[in-house]
């Protein structure tokens, strides 16, 4: 057709194009084994990467229980904080309208419309609601991340200033404020060793915590008080749905039947807040005195005092102070604030009432009393003679000679001779020493440690009481094995001397020794004691009405091993003869009468009180280390315990003194006030609802 | 004459075309997903012109092409420097000339004329000695047209260019040791290039910051996981596609990746993951062996062509598409670095889709002009 062009051909025989060929087979083969390993065999690894993309859980918080105490008082409450937020993909197209709302923003807000620079080192250091950036960058980032998320644009605004906001908003399409809630207390101080506080969830239980679908970084976690006991009441459960989103997190569709979050239950306590008020403030002021008119400086400010209705185990009022201020860590806990907690040397972070234990001193002497009698070492009425002061033998075991050891009585003149009751009534530590370790031929055999462990267990010693608070301490009921482990040495008659009077080996908490005298107080019957009167429901239905727990009846029930002649296990059990209570029940009505160690305490009682006073030497680094730990001159704990009235006790109560010196005093009088106090606050109870309704009930 | 003339129009060629272009719209439908500046409806008119377009260009024969190479040659050149002064600028550089009705991009159209140019020079000059001389000069014919391209800038399509350019010597029977010296001077360029990024990337001249920022995030491994943009991302998302769709896919218009948007560019560089997605192992094969099959008619056409300038075209053309086709889906398969280059016929893009079938009308046209030696002899 037209001339003149090249008509050779193309060689396609040519190597090179052999080449050409090859290259292109071999890299659509290549391509071809890409694609198998792609789509065939990591097909499954690249499926879960794409439903990683699409597929979303939404958590959406539950709210946390109310607490009240037993007549409706707020105890912890949530309430609300406000964010003001931006929706990125919801902000008018038109930029000036965007600078627009940003201008009206940073005025009511105080925050610059541009601050910082974007670079891949700010983004990645930025947070929301801890950034120095400006909104258009807050929200330029958030754009990119999740444009139809709300991003905090300020954080924790007051009240008043996302009302303000939130009218405007109306006007302003992509601001909104966004409502958190947060945890306060109404009672504060006041009722912390209770209430307890919350705080972050703690990493070792995270995992759990996050399958049982709890959201890390903003659900709180309880870590005192019922706060931490009663977690999984009070934290209800958070709403979760499986979400399709798209790549601007966009909701498409749910996946799976949405569950909307289930509110935790409404604690209602057993603590009446008055009553609290009442036992802190007797602690608080008396410690003040002390502290004022001790000689050698300050005394202590460490104590604890509980009070307790006998009959049902209901705990009206648990003071540990000092204590920690749990509306000082409701937002976030402030890392000194928890640093100052923790090296406090009076350990402000424990329950001093549950988690400490101390030796009881005489108020021990109950538990020695009822053994000796109710294993008939002496009769009721025998008189011991008490000389003020006397020499033992120190043996290890029967065949030794041992050394010399004094002991001597509070009163040094001694108490004469003396029977069970005024044993109680003058706290006689010669009578309790010779019949729980036998003296001579006055009292040829005592209980023995291994029936006194038998006794301490049966009033509650050394057991877990089974109370709502976590960390109960168990204390300490010491047995022979138990020190020959532990101090490679046997027992010896001085041990069980001391231990006779809770002294020695022997500690316990403020919680126990109340157990031991409830017990009596209720005649033979040990109660559990509970801080939870009422489970509510979101309502205010009760879902788990109060009911007292009995544990055991001493009198019925038998807890006391016995041991045959020569001191063997026998694996029988028998009761406390319910007379011994009666005895001991009558012993300690006489503490608060004149002539008892509670006389000046209780001057001019009016509730049939009957009481308890200790005195307990102790020494441990703290005293250690001021050097108070003089032989024959340690320094003491004071104890008191009490109830009320004596026919039908209805109150208990136990006050301790850290370094207290002397119990009947500074641990008397607040114990006092605490009985008083209490019927009184029933009295205004009755005169106020009618004397129809039971005392202290709402 | 006109039966005879319609016997050698190759059918298989243009049948294959028009499903891969049907294909490409029912994919770009489907990746669309709710992105409203693109219609596949500008998609489907460029389609149906192209298609015409390639039975016009059978009928023209692409001798007369030879006399307007040199035309069509300076006429790219001046429309590519008019881009650089009336061009609008996106995404970093200028490749779209706004027309007033339409927008082009020039670029697209410069790989089909540089094949008809250097088709040209290489059959006129077949017989000269083969010497330094004579390579250079195809060289300056192939840089006139690149230059400009880089200017832009657009290193992936100025790389086609020169690949274009590197295949033609390749078959023109240039002595191995001028190949030898081509090729280390290549080499001595790149490392040159190589050394100068490494010193200082800001002073490298026709290579842009994104483009510096494409080939660093394909070399290294370490990128900000929970980034949801960027070209790290762009390209684990293309193989997440690819990978989910498995043996048969999710189905059209099911492919999670692509309708939720994960998937970025969906209907144009990352088009191959999106179909991967919703047709599986069984489409993606399918697609690659449809372009093979639009390769090998081309160098059949090639072969059987009356001379060597059509050879030489048709053989262009199928190396512009296995190219093209081998760097859009390397990029797919993450085996090479994002570039731009689309997928032939199948991607989006009205530029694009024209100037390939404007090639396959070449190729048609020498096709239908074979010699049928059977009936001759």
């Amino acid at each position: 057709m037209i001339n003149g062009f090249n008509k050779e051909k193309l060689d396609f025989k040519n190597r090179r194009f052999l080449l050409f060929y090859v290259a292109m087979f071999l890299l659509i083969l290549y391509y071809i084994y890409r694609l198998v390993m792609i789509q065939i065999v990591q097909g499954d690894y690249y499926l879960a990467l794409a439903d990683e993309n699409r597929i979303s859980v939404v958590r959406e918080q539950s709210t946390r229980g109310i607490i009240y105490d037993r007549n409706g008082v707020v105890l912890a409450r949530n309430v609300p904080t406000y964010d003001i937020v931006i929706i990125p993909a919801e902000l008018p197209a038109d930029d000036g309208d965007v600078q627009e709302i940003y201008r009206v923003l940073s005025a009511k807000l105080d925050i610059p419309v541009n601050n910082g620079e974007i670079n891949n080192e700010t983004v990645r250091l930025y947070s929301e609601c801890g950034t120095d950036f400006g909104i258009t960058q807050i929200v330029y980032i958030a754009n990119s991340l999740t444009p139809y998320g709300e991003t905090g644009i300020v954080c924790d605004v007051p009240e008043q200033k996302a009302m303000e906001i939130q009218e405007l908003s109306v006007n302003m399409p992509g601001v909104g404020v966004r409502v958190n809630s947060i945890r306060e207390y109404p009672t504060g101080y006041n009722t912390s060793e209770v209430v307890g506080f919350l705080g972050p969830i703690p990493g070792g239980i995270a995992d759990e915590m996050e399958a049982r679908g709890f959201i890390l970084n903003k659900d709180k976690y309880g870590y005192a008080g019922v706060e931490s006991s009663l977690q999984n009441l009070l934290s209800g459960k958070n709403g979760r749905r499986v979400v399709e989103v798209d790549v601007a997190g966009l909701e498409m569709r749910d996946l799976e039947p949405p569950l909307n979050p289930v509110p935790g239950y409404n604690i209602k306590l057993t603590i009446d807040v008055r009553l609290q008020e009442v036992a802190r403030a007797a602690l608080l002021d008396t410690m003040a005195f002390y502290n004022r008119v001790n000689i050698e400086g300050m005394l202590t400010e460490d104590g604890a005092a509980i009070a307790m209705n006998p009959q049902t185990g209901e705990v009206l009022a648990l003071v540990s102070e000092p204590t920690f201020e749990n509306n000082r860590m409701t937002r976030y806990i402030p890392a000194y604030y928890y640093q100052q907690l923790s090296i406090d040397q009076s350990k402000p972070l424990l329950n001093h009432v549950t988690q400490v234990a101390q030796p009881p001193g005489s108020v021990f002497k109950i538990v020695t009393g009822i053994g000796a009698i109710n294993e008939k070492v002496v009769d009721p009425d025998f008189l011991v003679h008490c000389p003020g002061r006397m020499f033992v033998q120190n043996s290890y075991s029967p065949n030794d000679p041992g050394s010399q050891q004094e002991y001597v009585c509070h009163l040094r003149t001694g108490h004469g001779g003396v029977d069970y009751i005024h044993a109680l009534a003058w706290s006689c530590n010669l009578y309790f020493n010779k019949v729980g370790g036998g003296y001579q031929n006055e009292v040829p055999n005592g209980l023995g440690i291994d029936l006194l462990a038998q006794y301490s267990h049966a009033l509650g010693y050394g057991e877990v009481s089974g109370i709502e608070l976590t960390g109960e301490e168990m204390g300490m009921v010491p047995t022979r094995t138990w020190k020959r482990v532990n101090r490679g040495e046997s027992w010896a008659t001085g041990d069980t001397y001391l231990a006779s009077m809770g002294q020695g080996y022997i500690s316990s908490s403020p919680l126990q020794v109340l157990g031991s005298f409830v017990t009596v107080a209720n005649s033979g019957v040990h109660v559990k004691p509970t801080v939870i009167r009422e489970v509510l429901d979101e309502r205010g239905n009760v879902v788990l009405p109060f009911t007292p727990t009995m544990l055991w009846d001493i009198t019925k029930d038998p807890k006391i091993m016995i041991f045959d002649e020569d001191g063997l296990e026998t694996g029988e059990y028998k009761t406390v003869d319910p007379y011994v209570i009666d005895l001991t029940r009558q012993g300690l009505r006489m503490v608060p009468q004149p002539g008892g160690t509670a006389e000046e305490a209780f001057a001019g009682d009016t509730h049939q009180s009957s009481a308890k006073t200790g005195t307990a030497e102790y020494c441990d680094d703290i005293a250690n280390e001021k050097g108070l730990c003089q032989f024959g001159n340690w320094p003491s704990h004071a104890w008191t315990a009490a109830y009320a009235p004596y026919d039908n006790p209805e109150i208990a109560v136990v006050v301790f003194m850290y370094n207290g010196k002397e119990g009947a005093y500074t641990a008397g009088y607040p114990t006092r006030r605490i009985v008083d106090n209490y019927f009184l606050l029933k009295e205004y109870d009755m005169e106020r609802q009618g004397e129809t309704t039971s005392p202290l009930a709402p | 004459m006109r039966k005879e003339f319609w016997r050698n129009f190759d059918f298989w060629l243009y049948g294959d075309v028009v499903i891969l272009c049907v294909f490409g719209i029912v994919m770009i439908q489907s990746a669309l997903a709710g992105n409203l500046e693109v219609s596949v409806n500008s998609q489907i008119l460029y389609v149906g012109i192209g298609l015409v377009l390639i039975m016009v260009l059978t009928l023209i024969d692409y001798h007369y092409l030879e006399s307007l190479a040199n035309l069509m040659y300076f006429g790219i050149i001046i429309l590519l420097f008019a881009l650089r002064i009336f061009g609008e600028a996106t995404f970093g550089s200028a490749r779209w000339l706004d027309l007033g009705f339409v927008s082009i991009q020039p670029s697209e159209f410069a790989k089909t004329i540089l094949i008809i140019r250097l088709a040209k020079y290489f059959s006129d000059n077949w017989n000269n000695k083969h010497d330094m001389r004579w390579i250079m000069k195809s060289f300056l014919l192939t840089f006139g047209i690149v230059l400009f391209v880089l200017l832009q800038p657009n290193l992936s399509t100025s790389i086609v260019l020169m690949v274009l350019w590197f295949s033609m010597l390749w078959v023109s029977k240039v002595e191995m040791k001028y190949l030898m010296i081509l090729g280390i001077v290549g080499m001595v360029f790149l490392i040159i290039l190589t050394v100068w990024i490494f010193v200082s990337p800001d002073t490298v001249p026709f290579i842009q910051g994104y483009q510096l920022g494409r080939l660093q995030t394909f070399f290294s491994d370490s990128t900000d996981e929970t980034a949801r943009y960027g070209d790290k991302y762009n390209v684990d998302q293309a193989v997440i596609s690819l990978g989910s769709g498995k043996l048969f896919g999710q189905g059209y218009g099911n492919g999670t990746q692509v309708q939720l948007r994960f998937l970025k560019v969906r209907h144009t560089d990352f088009i191959f993951s999106a179909l991967g997605q919703e047709f599986g192992f069984v489409g993606t094969i399918v697609v690659i062996l449809l372009l093979l099959f639009v390769v090998l008619r081309c160098l059949r056409a090639a072969r059987l062509a009356p001379d060597m300038f059509g050879a030489l075209i048709c053989y262009g053309v199928a190396t512009l598409f296995f190219f093209q086709m081998v760097v859009n889906i390397g990029v797919n398969l993450q085996v090479l670095p994002v570039t731009g280059l689309t997928l032939p016929f199948v991607s989006y893009g009205g530029s694009s889709t024209l100037a390939l079938t404007v090639a396959i009308g070449l190729v048609e046209s020498v096709a239908a002009r074979q010699e049928k030696k059977e009936e001759i002899v």
